[in-house]
């Protein structure tokens, strides 16, 4: 709260942009939809919870979604609720639709828009197979990226989209909200190695860009790693890198690394304390609370323990389509 | 005496005629006898029967074959036997003649026993002459039975002859014979005949025999307009025509030709005997306009409605007929629908029809009548049903596809004296009261009350209750009885919003408390979370959620969720699929961790307004249907205790509908931008006083020493501020 940066700017401006206002506004919004049972129980009481659970992220369980997006803060606690929720159906192995993710998403924001769901779909899958299997990790961190950095991918994607036109992105106007028409994926063909950008110039570009955002942007210094490692790239292979960059997802703090995606013992612990609930279960199910620590780095090919349970064949037959799915959209 | 294949027939002319076997009558049946064996025809019965004189018409048919006998100058109980068999057999005349046919190469004149066949002059016909003694003594016949001729023989000086034998020969063609005009009657039977003609001068012919031929169309009878019997049994004859003139006629054989139906009987007034046996008949037409028909034998045809020979039915004259070897026989109803609808019938297929059996008949026939009555009430009703479900679904399809037809019945009241549900032979069905006059009253009499509305539908059959269309969700709040309330168990919903769905849940689990299975099908369940709303029934046991129109079904983590959320259920069933233990592990290792970060992790205070969310639903259900059953609403309340206790965490995840919660969003904007005004000047007043603050704390010590330094100024001089001092009192007195 003490930053430098306060004194920089009036106090207004400094709790707006800080996000302050949104959550004390939200905490009076709260309180006055649930005013009957909170007046038994004391404001003060409230205020403290309210903020004990903004800080400890639960505070966008169940909520609307645009209180869901209003804030990074906000973004990150449910990319973590996402997965601290499903990442048991990651585990197990299952491959699913577009659909079933957003249905997911559903469960946690019942107004989860198909859209936002469908863009990050298409960052693992190629446009015409938007109906194919993705694994869990593949598309969570996807959906990370998308749903944590919708504004700069906007934004990267007119620049994209200018310097493809051949036009001189750093005249560019920068939209924010202006979106669609930007989204087609060029086709694919012999042309797609020269097809893209150059990634200097983009990279400048973007550059440019990280500056002068106001919304919540990657860290420069990654954007620049991502592409200086190739000569040209697409739009989507851009996003997939973006995606796949352990040090991004580390930067955002919302997920684990990818290789312990699976791995959450606090909750492994809960579970098995559930299950024991289950009425009629036998001990099997804590025959092996290790294999709920294994971490399956690739759930699709990891033949995975959960699996015998679940339809086993039908998992292995979907899981190389999903695979390659996946190779195609990481050349 | 009598072979026993012509029993029926010739066993009644027996009894009719006085029949005095003559010493030649022995070799002249076993001849038929014979002559039977001979024929391919297995199956010949009544074939060959052209005259069975009944009891009814006895003398017109003593009186016609005596007028033959006459006529022939043959004793009459030959001709008798004779025309009672000549169908197959032909007649048989005891004067045999030989003929040899020389017509080809060498025509020596070939002597027979009594008549010599010479060749004539013209090269190819063969002339036939007769001893004179034969002459005389058979003058007016003339027999040449199995003579292998190819041609008819020119036959010379035999004007007067009336009859004629050319059975069994190898005749392609009716020739030769126009100068026999006395001819009375012509035997052509088992020739190689194609077409009938040469006939045209033979003005006097009574009697004419073309059986077991080649014909393919009945033709050139024009001038025959005294034919008596007309025998064409045997040949290929597709059609009947050209016959209507032939007003004489009695009897007329068209056994084992290829008719395909009756037709074109005009004018046949004296027809009393048909013979259409073996056939591929399947339509009878037209045999109302045979005035004196009384014997029709249909036997092995095509037949197989009564509908198609119901001209039968009018025809007053006909007593006997044959139906035997058509599909028609062998329907349950066949024998009294017959009966019934032919009450002038005395032998139905050769059989006397009793008066007992025209009576059961007609008790049958009224039975079927009755079924029919009430099938067609059925059908009316499940066509009715039929028509409305895919009234009902073209609508769901409109309103699925957004073609803003939205249905103008949504205005459509629901009268306020719901019927009590009648019971209807075990099926309970039931709509609602309006749009009743659509239905013929009478039915809706009948079924009380059951109508189909164009919308939707409602239908109680069994234990299943079946809700078509979105306005049959109303009729759960109609007063259903106890007993079928009590009866149902599965309710299916079909071309529904799930939504509206939703907002019944409470009335249905009031209205049906045994309700176990629930059906959805074209219910639009798109996401898991609708699911949650089924968590507030108070039991489902089995639930189908076909995939047609619910495009959840194709998740294949939907059934895991079921299993998930409505655990407290034990559900035994999914879409037909029993549960197994397994199941609920792997729902439970798939979603229990949602709940549990649903419970825990959730505030408090948020998880009592959530969890109150769905309390308050319930009691605001509860005050509404209070003071009319209290009993339930005790139950109600302890109900929904337990569903709370039972899993708190798993009730936070609920479903609201869409509307509901597009409503609640506008609500919270509502409130967002009053708290967005309220947070902003709230702030603002805390900065400025904030920023005043700041100014003070700046000011206040240059503002201290200032004070300081004033006073001390003004006291410097001791004596005046002293003076000063005590004016200031002096003036407060």
């Amino acid at each position: 709260m003490l930053s430098p940066e306060r004194l920089a700017l009036p106090d207004y401006e400094y709790l707006a942009q800080r996000h302050v206002l949104t959550y004390m506004e939200d905490a009076v919004c709260q309180l006055l939809e649930n005013k009957e049972d909170i007046s038994q129980y004391g404001v003060a009481r409230f205020f403290t919870e309210y903020f004990n659970s903004v800080c400890q992220g639960t505070h966008i369980l169940f909520r609307e979604f645009s209180f869901i997006q209003a804030t990074p803060h906000n973004r990150a606690s449910f990319l973590r609720a996402f997965w601290k929720c499903f990442r048991t159906v990651g585990k197990n192995g299952d491959l699913l639709t577009m659909r079933e993710y957003h249905c997911l998403l559903q469960l946690l924001c019942p107004d989860f828009p198909l859209e936002l769901t469908q863009k990050a779909a298409r960052i693992v899958l190629m446009d015409d197979a938007m109906d194919c299997l993705m694994s869990f990790s593949d598309f969570l961190f996807a959906f990370q990226i998308q749903f944590y950095y919708s504004e700069f991918l906007e934004s990267v994607a007119a620049i994209y989209q200018d310097l493809l036109a051949g036009k001189n992105p750093n005249t560019v106007i920068v939209p924010t909200s202006s979106s669609g028409q930007h989204r087609q994926r060029p086709p694919l063909g012999e042309a797609s190695m020269l097809e893209g950008v150059e990634a200097s110039q983009f990279s400048q570009c973007l550059e440019n860009l990280c500056d002068r955002h106001k919304y919540s942007c990657p860290p420069p210094a990654l954007v620049k790693e991502v592409l200086s490692n190739v000569q040209r790239l697409t739009f989507y292979g851009f996003l997939v890198a973006l995606s796949k960059h352990h040090g991004i997802n580390q930067a955002l703090g919302a997920l684990p690394d990818k290789g312990d995606l699976m791995h959450d013992p606090a909750m492994d612990e809960e579970l098995e304390r559930l299950l024991a609930q289950v009425p009629g279960l036998v001990n099997s199910a804590t025959a092996n609370p290790e294999a709920g620590c294994l971490p399956s780095r690739t759930p699709p090919r990891v033949g995975s323990p959960w699996r015998p349970l679940h339809h086993a064949r039908k998992v292995d037959a979907e899981s190389d389509g999903s695979t390659e799915e996946t190779d195609e959209s990481e050349t | 005496m009598i072979p026993g294949k012509y029993r029926s027939v010739s066993g009644r002319a027996a009894n009719n005629v006085e029949f005095k076997l003559n010493k030649e009558t022995p070799s002249f049946s076993g001849r038929l006898l014979q002559h039977d064996l001979e024929r391919n025809y297995s199956s010949r019965q009544g074939d060959g029967r052209v005259i069975s004189p009944s009891p009814r018409n006895k003398s017109s048919c003593i009186s016609s074959t005596t007028n033959v006998t006459e006529l022939c100058g043959l004793e009459m109980k030959t001709a008798m036997s004779s025309l009672s068999a000549f169908g197959d057999s032909s007649i048989q005349t005891p004067s045999k003649s030989r003929i040899r046919q020389g017509c080809h190469s060498a025509g020596p004149n070939v002597s027979g026993d009594h008549i010599t066949l010479a060749s004539s002059s013209m090269p190819s016909f063969p002339i036939l002459q007769r001893s004179s003694e034969e002459k005389i003594l058979y003058s007016d016949r003339l027999t040449l039975e199995r003579q292998k001729l190819t041609v008819c023989p020119i036959i010379d000086g035999e004007e007067h002859l009336r009859l004629l034998n050319f059975q069994h020969n190898f005749i392609t063609r009716i020739q030769n014979i126009s100068n026999l005009q006395r001819l009375i009657f012509l035997d052509l039977y088992d020739n190689q005949i194609e077409e009938i003609s040469g006939l045209s001068t033979l003005r006097s012919l009574r009697v004419l025999l073309l059986g077991k031929n080649r014909i393919k169309k009945i033709s050139n009878l024009e001038n025959l307009k005294s034919l008596d019997v007309l025998d064409l049994h045997g040949n290929q004859i597709t059609k009947i025509e050209n016959v209507g003139h032939l007003c004489d006629l009695r009897v007329l054989n068209l056994a084992r030709n290829l008719l395909s139906h009756v037709d074109n009987l005009s004018g046949l007034d004296s027809l009393t005997e048909l013979n259409l046996r073996h056939n591929q008949i399947t339509f009878v037409r037209d045999v109302d306009n045979l005035p004196c028909l009384q014997r029709l034998f249909l036997s092995f045809n095509n037949i197989s409605t009564f509908e198609s020979v119901c001209c039968l039915a009018d025809s007053s004259s006909l007593s006997d007929i044959t139906f035997d070897g058509n599909p028609i026989a062998q329907e349950s109803w066949y024998k009294h629908t017959i009966l019934q609808n032919m009450t002038q019938l005395r032998q139905l297929d050769m059989k006397r029809v009793t008066e007992e059996e025209r009576r059961m008949a007609s008790v049958a026939a009224k039975k079927e009548e009755e079924k029919k009555r009430e099938s067609h009430k059925q059908s009316l009703l499940k066509e009715k049903k039929r028509l409305t479900i895919n009234n009902v679904a073209r609508k769901w399809d409109l309103q699925q596809h957004r073609i803003s037809s939205i249905a103008p019945n949504q205005d459509r009241k629901v009268s306020d004296c719901p019927q009590d549900p009648s019971q209807l032979r075990g099926s309970t069905v039931s709509a609602f009261p309006e749009e009743t006059g659509s239905l013929d009253s009478g039915l809706t009499s009948a079924l009380q009350g059951l109508s189909v509305t164009d919308t939707h539908l409602v239908e109680v059959d069994g234990d299943t209750l079946s809700l078509y269309g979105s306005g049959a969700l109303e009729s759960l709040d109609r007063n259903w009885s106890v007993q079928t309330a009590g009866m149902v168990t599965t309710v299916s919903f079909t071309f529904i919003e799930f939504d509206e769905i939703v907002q019944v849940l409470p009335k249905l689990k009031i209205k049906f408390p045994n309700s176990l299975h629930l059906k959805f099908k074209e219910t639009n369940l798109v996401m898991l979370q609708q699911f949650n709303a089924l968590a507030q029934l108070r039991r489902v046991d089995q639930l189908t959620v076909d995939p047609q129109g619910n495009p959840v079904v194709n998740f294949t983590l939907w059934k895991y969720y079921v299993l998930f959320r409505l655990s407290h259920f034990s559900m035994q069933k999914i879409n037909g699929t029993e549960v197994t233990q397994n199941d609920m592990i792997m729902a439970e290792r798939l979603f229990g961790i949602l709940a549990h970060v649903a419970s825990s992790e959730l505030p408090q205070y948020r998880l009592i307004s959530i969890l109150g969310d769905a309390r308050k639903k319930q009691f605001r259900y509860l005050l509404e249907t209070k003071g009319k059953k209290p009993g339930l609403v005790n139950e109600e309340n302890s109900d929904s205790k337990r569903l709370v206790g039972e899993n708190t965490n798993r009730a936070t995840l609920n479903y609201t509908t869409r509307d509901f919660y597009n409503e609640r969003l506008e609500e919270i904007k509502e409130k967002k931008k009053f708290c967005k005004m309220y947070m902003e000047d709230l702030v603002k007043e805390a900065t400025e006083i904030n920023m005043k603050n700041e100014a003070l704390q700046k000011l206040w010590p240059q503002m201290f020493i200032e004070l300081v330094r004033d006073a001390v100024i003004e006291i410097r001089n001791k004596n005046s501020y002293m003076k000063l001092c005590l004016q200031q009192i002096t003036d407060q007195k």
